[in-house]
């Protein structure tokens, strides 16, 4: 078992330094879509951190127990793991939508969308099977594995980090509205050279604690 | 024939799914640090989306559209399956880079788009066009994207071992071309680019239609 301060460093890891969004490049379309206001991209957000600790604990249990000790692993995770999560999210879609109306209006729309975000596939495959994207994550044990509680607070990091940064990214693009920007430059354009600003600032981060 | 042309033509310039419609562009800017990576990459797209494309209008009668989404991602995932395997047998340098990016291919909402938007609606011979129109505006946006930051971040092109443009000796290459703020930088002028010269096609053609 790690402890409190490893554990502490893995999610400051996955949340900041390694940021997902920003220095990784991965999940980068609802990072545009959804990010021109504020409202959006907060349940956005909600709906990433749900269905992402949901689904690296689907994938994790199933590499463990499922595909490592049937030596399939190798060439069947892809097709394994985008079942697992489209599978998942559907069904978290219906269950949502009779037990918790309110909190189907607020995440439902993005259900959808998530089933395809590369962001949760990479963070449930890296949460399964370390060393996928080499995320030089601060603990893993001597076959190079996480345990179940700790690919929960990696994921919990990235999801936690995810939503940080869209939710910044939102503020700055509804300020950015305001501003007299050239018809060329208007729209995508400038959204993309905030967000070279604003990966920048993340880029000043790596290398702190040792990550 | 003028119909699957015009097809084929809208991948490339109207449509292109990066400069215009903006999706899939995850990988795109990972990648684009190297010359070499990003052609591979875009040869892995072109594949797969028109492999895809193919077999999703082949069977677009026979799939029942409330588990199509399932059935996409399935067909999806079998073709980057092998482009994985291919590449990691024959390309095991390039493999190594490209990485988790493989794989990923499958969650690219270019390729689940074009069989939602287009295949499942569509002939296979159209669907060829656009899965070949597609692939190439996304693999042409792509290579140009790592020219530019490989060219001006490190200041030669490397193709495998040995080197095929560089800039003289005397240019200091500034590396945050190759860090990831560099890749957003680039891409923006980019888009000006591609929505400049799209809008100078535009003006064009109503020119010529306002001509008696």
């Amino acid at each position: 078992m790690s402890s409190v301060s490893q554990l502490a460093l893995l999610f400051v890891g996955a949340a900041l330094i390694n940021n997902i969004l920003l220095t990784r490049f991965i999940g980068l379309c609802p990072f545009f879509g959804v990010s021109s206001n504020m409202e959006t991209s907060i349940g956005m957000s909600l709906s990433v951190i749900f269905v992402m600790v949901m689904s690296s604990t689907a994938t994790w249990v199933v590499w463990e127990f499922v595909l490592a000790p049937l030596g399939v692993g190798e060439f069947l995770y892809i097709p394994a793991f985008i079942l697992i999560i489209a599978s998942l999210v559907q069904f978290v879609e219906m269950y949502l939508r009779k037990a918790s109306p309110v909190l189907y209006r607020a995440m439902g729309i993005y259900l959808p969308l998530i089933t395809t975000n590369c962001a949760v596939l990479a963070t449930a495959t890296e949460a399964a099977k370390p060393g996928f994207f080499k995320m030089n994550l601060a603990i893993t044990n001597s076959a190079g594995a996480l345990s179940l509680g700790e690919a929960l607070v990696y994921t919990l990091g990235v999801s936690v980090g995810f939503g940080f940064a869209l939710v910044t990214f939102a503020a700055l693009r509804e300020r950015l509205e305001l501003a007299p920007v050239s018809r060329l430059m208007k729209g995508a354009p400038i959204a993309f050279i905030t967000a070279g600003l604003l990966s920048l600032a993340y880029v000043g981060m790596s290398g702190w604690f040792g990550l | 024939m003028s119909e699957w042309f015009r097809v084929f033509k809208q991948g490339l310039s109207i449509e292109n799914p990066l400069t215009v419609l903006m999706i899939g562009l995850c990988a795109t800017l990972a990648v684009s640090t190297q010359f070499q990576n990003a052609l591979f990459m875009g040869l892995a797209v072109i594949f797969v989306l028109t492999m895809s494309n193919v077999l999703i209008s082949l069977f677009r009668k026979a799939i029942p559209s409330e588990v199509r989404i399932p059935i996409f991602i399935v067909i999806i995932a079998a073709f980057v399956t092998i482009v994985d395997l291919v590449m990691k047998a024959f390309v095991p340098g390039v493999y190594a880079v490209l990485g988790i990016w493989i794989p990923l291919i499958v969650v690219n909402c270019i390729i689940l788009g074009r069989a939602e938007a287009f295949a499942y609606v569509n002939g296979v011979g159209l669907s060829i066009a656009d899965g070949l129109g597609m692939g190439i505006g996304y693999s042409t946006v792509i290579v140009l994207l790592a020219f530019v930051r490989e060219l001006f971040g490190t200041g030669h092109i490397v193709w495998f071992e040995g080197t095929l443009i560089s800039l003289p000796s005397g240019y200091a290459p500034p590396s945050l071309l190759l860090l990831f703020p560099g890749a957003f930088l680039v891409f923006a002028f980019m888009i000006v680019g591609a929505r400049w010269i799209n809008e100078r096609f535009e003006a064009r053609k109503e020119a010529a239609a306002c001509r008696p």
